[in-house]
């Protein structure tokens, strides 16, 4: 079992509702801001690049990356965080 | 083709003819998609570069680009579906030691040693490797599967093996190791796919006599194509271009086969040299160096790389040259690149010839069958000669296998006497004869002539079935001695083992009884102490008609006087007494103990439900119910428990818990798990969710107990029994003594 955040889990736990960028697993203040400065103030407009993006782990990555520079580490945080709240919820 | 003029459609249509189905472009995933055209677009320049300088190669390679990734890409992402959920819903509720959702893929995987999976996972990146196209299909199908990740893994290994064999292609491949692995793997069963491929593709080209000599290895090539044929339109042009890569590599006329051909004709065309050589050279030492041959094969199968494994096939072609070498040069060649069609007419023929001289001449591994064989044989024949020599030993010292001739007057009277005597006085100082003298008396040596009556020849001379039947007789009453003595052994452990688990049952159940007794005894004596109208003590025959039911009593009476004189010896608490009740004279039972509050608080706290620890949201429970099975942990302590039947105590627990649930079929406490597990099937998943909420995170008997999911399979493979079950259990009303609830719940259950 791979051990996931604390934060994962409580994204993963609930609607997200209007929960801030900030809330994905992966994301901290600095990605956070970079994300709102491009537009992605909230999770579900990332939720909607993601499912834009077909859910598809690479392509997602990527964007992350090019967006707002994420680490391999926080790439797969946060497409995990993703994911699992859409088997969840979606 | 510049990228940064593509509008948003043109660049959808680009990616859509690369065969990848992207998503909306929209302003932000434009960068992202242009990323991947040129990906996509790099991947399928160095395809291309490869089939430049031959005939049908961009239109190839466009072929198979589109034919083969589109069905690609989607069984990639299924199949990436397929692995992820296993992986990610352990997270939450899922019983990680049990369950091992990706294990038993990657198992599989593993299972095939042929690493399907990781293939598919480290071509999860680069979707467009054409050699997916109907795998997944046949990822869990086992005989073909080999051919089938061997074709596949083939054709990714094509198209690595231009970067350096082992390196990855894709950016980032999702298991390192399982990267590395899968390259090794890769270029085992290129080789030996690209035999199947190509022969396969030959067979298409040239429907020619080739169809008979390789009709055993085409057969299942026969059926991978043409499965793969039903997913991938076009499995010819990759076999030939394929072939045509391979003729790129180097060009050496002389080598006609096909690369991966030439490796299996290269290992055949060994076995063919030696099957010549063996007139030649001795055999056993042929045999080994033969199986040294097959075995260095086999191991350089499994060596990493084509070039090194192929250099290891031609080291012992090569320690074997001698008269073959118009066979040597095929071995010889590292790359052989791949002549056109028309070239392969005519070296096919000798290639043929080979085959047909090599099919008698059987593998490797008949050598090794032929030593095993041999020693076998050795082995047994050994032992018999053993046996004969045995046979004649012992009948040569076989006291019964003495003729005992009688020496008296009948020899006298043969001879005169004084050759007699000579004659007996000769053997009675020398004993020259094979043969004893015997006076009256057997055992008493013989001193003089006179006294000499019998002749015992000590090296008689009987025929074999004589000595034969003896031996089987002697032998033959050994064993059954010997057995006779261990089956008396063995009786008189089992019933010794049977007598004391009796007196164990015997002496449990009488305790069990006195405690029983003490527990009413006190409870009313403490009914006394609070109400003084009843009598102080109670009989012994109400005490026990009242815990032992009427059809027990018989049974009961000898525990049940064991538990009485049990009680008058030792415990000092009860008092027996004789008191008139009613008229009539009783043994009665005077509790004595004046009511103590320590002794309420019972060593042994009952099992029962303790309330709830904390509330069960989505936090702590995953938010819906996974599978219908659950192991429960933490119910109990196999340390501490005592009894017999503890464990039915818990199932009770259990059913009484989820009273409300009527889905719970097959419940089983394993007695012997140090964490107290108690695994529940349950008839859906709905109810094992139910079971879940009403279970986990409850105070039990002063423990806290937690609940996972488990696999349905797994409990199965643990539980086989549970398989048939479909009844609800349903728990015992009555809870007051273990006897009827058992029997209750054996009934019900």
């Amino acid at each position: 079992m791979s051990s996931t955040s604390q934060k994962h889990k409580d994204f993963v736990a609930e609607p997200m509702g209007e929960k801030p960028v900030m809330a994905l697993a992966g994301i901290g203040e600095v990605l956070g801001k970079r994300l709102e400065e491009k537009g992605f103030d909230k999770a579900y407009v990332v939720l909607g690049q993601f499912l834009v993006l077909k859910k598809d782990e690479e392509l997602f990555r990527d964007w992350l990356k090019d967006t707002c520079g994420a680490n391999a580490k926080q790439q797969g945080d946060c497409y995990g965080c993703l994911k699992e709240w859409c088997d969840a919820f979606l | 083709m510049a990228s940064a003029q593509l509008t948003d459609e043109e660049l959808f249509s680009q990616l859509k003819r690369l065969g990848f189905t992207p998503g909306p472009v929209t302003e932000n995933t434009r960068p992202v998609y242009l990323k991947k055209l040129k990906k996509l677009r790099e991947e399928q320049q160095q395809r291309g570069s490869r089939v430049l300088k031959s005939r049908a190669s961009t239109a190839v390679s466009t072929a198979v680009s589109i034919a083969a990734p589109r069905p690609s890409r989607h069984d990639v992402t299924q199949l990436s579906a397929i692995r992820k959920p296993g992986r990610k819903s352990s997270v939450l509720g899922f019983s990680s030691d049990e369950s091992d959702a990706e294990t038993p893929l990657k198992r599989k995987g593993l299972a095939k040693h042929r690493r399907i999976t990781p293939c598919h996972q480290q071509l999860a990146g680069p979707t467009d490797k054409q050699n997916i196209a109907g795998t997944t299909l046949n990822l869990f199908s086992s005989p073909l599967d080999h051919h089938q990740s061997v074709h596949e893994s083939s054709r990714h290994y094509d198209e690595s093996g231009d970067e350096g064999e082992e390196e990855p292609e894709s950016p980032h491949s999702v298991n390192g190791r399982e990267v590395t692995g899968l390259n090794k793997t890769a270029g085992e069963y290129s080789d030996s796919d690209e035999d199947g491929v190509l022969s396969g593709d030959r067979e298409r080209n040239l429907p020619e006599p080739r169809r008979s000599r390789t009709a055993a290895p085409i057969s299942p090539s026969d059926n991978r194509d043409s499965q793969v044929k039903g997913k991938n339109s076009s499995p010819n042009p990759p076999g030939f271009r394929k072939m045509v890569r391979a003729e790129d590599e180097e060009v050496n006329g002389e080598e006609v086969d096909p690369f991966g051909g030439s490796q299996r004709y290269a290992r055949k065309s060994i076995y063919v040299s030696l099957a010549e050589q063996r007139g030649a050279k001795a055999g056993k030492n042929h045999f080994d160096s033969e199986d040294g041959a097959a075995r260095s094969n086999s191991g350089a199968r499994f060596s990493v790389g084509l070039r090194p494994r192929f250099s290891g096939y031609s080291s012992p072609a090569q320690t074997h040259k001698g008269n073959h070498s118009n066979h040597s040069p095929p071995p010889n060649h590292a790359y052989s690149p791949t002549a056109p069609k028309k070239k392969l007419s005519v070296p096919e023929d000798e290639l043929l010839l080979q085959f047909r001289r090599e099919e008698p001449a059987s593998s490797g591994s008949f050598s090794a069958h032929y030593l095993s064989m041999f020693l076998l044989t050795t082995a047994c024949l050994f032992f018999l000669l053993l046996g004969l020599m045995y046979l004649r030993m012992r009948g040569s010292v076989e006291a019964d296998g003495v003729s005992k001739y009688p020496a008296g007057s009948t020899f006298t009277c043969f001879f005169n006497a004084s050759k007699v005597n000579f004659k007996l006085s000769l053997m009675l100082e020398m004993c020259f004869l094979m043969s004893r003298l015997l006076g009256e008396d057997p055992h008493v040596p013989v001193t003089d002539v006179s006294e000499i009556s019998q002749l015992e020849s000590t090296h008689p001379r009987m025929p074999f079935t004589c000595r034969l039947r003896k031996a089987f007789v002697t032998v033959g009453s050994k064993v059954v001695l010997v057995a006779a003595a261990a089956a008396m052994v063995w009786g008189v452990v089992r019933y010794l083992k049977f007598r004391w688990r009796r007196q164990e049952e015997e002496t449990r159940q009488m305790y069990d009884m006195v405690e029983r007794i003490i527990d009413v005894l006190r409870t009313h004596g403490e009914a006394c102490q609070e109400n003084q109208d009843l009598l102080p003590y109670l009989p012994i025959p109400h005490v026990r008609d009242s815990l032992v039911l009427p059809q027990d009593r018989k049974k009961m009476k000898k525990i049940w006087g064991r538990a009485v004189c049990f009680l008058s010896a030792n415990e000092s608490r009860i008092r027996t007494e004789t008191q008139r009740i009613g008229g009539a004279d009783f043994l009665v039972w005077r509790w004595i103990q004046p009511s103590l509050s320590c002794d309420k608080a019972n060593p042994m706290p009952s099992k029962v439900w303790q309330g709830q620890a904390f509330p069960l949201d989505r936090r702590n429970s995953p938010p819906n119910s996974l599978t219908p099975c659950l192991k429960i942990r933490n119910m109990f302590d196999p340390v501490m428990e005592v009894g017999e039947n503890w464990d039915l105590a818990i199932h009770e627990a259990i059913l009484e818990k989820c009273s409300d649930n009527d889905g719970i079929v097959h419940i089983a406490v394993d007695k012997n798990s140090r964490e107290g597990c108690v695994y529940v099937k349950c008839l859906t998943a709905e109810h094992s969710g139910k079971a879940f909420k009403a279970l986990h995170g409850s105070w039990f008997d002063g423990k806290l107990v937690t609940v996972k999911y488990l696999r349905l399979d797994r409990y199965h493979q643990r539980f086989p029994q549970a398989q048939a079950c479909s009844t609800p259990l349903k728990a015992s009303s009555l809870r007051l003594s273990s006897t009827p609830s058992q029997q209750r719940a054996s009934s019900a259950s």
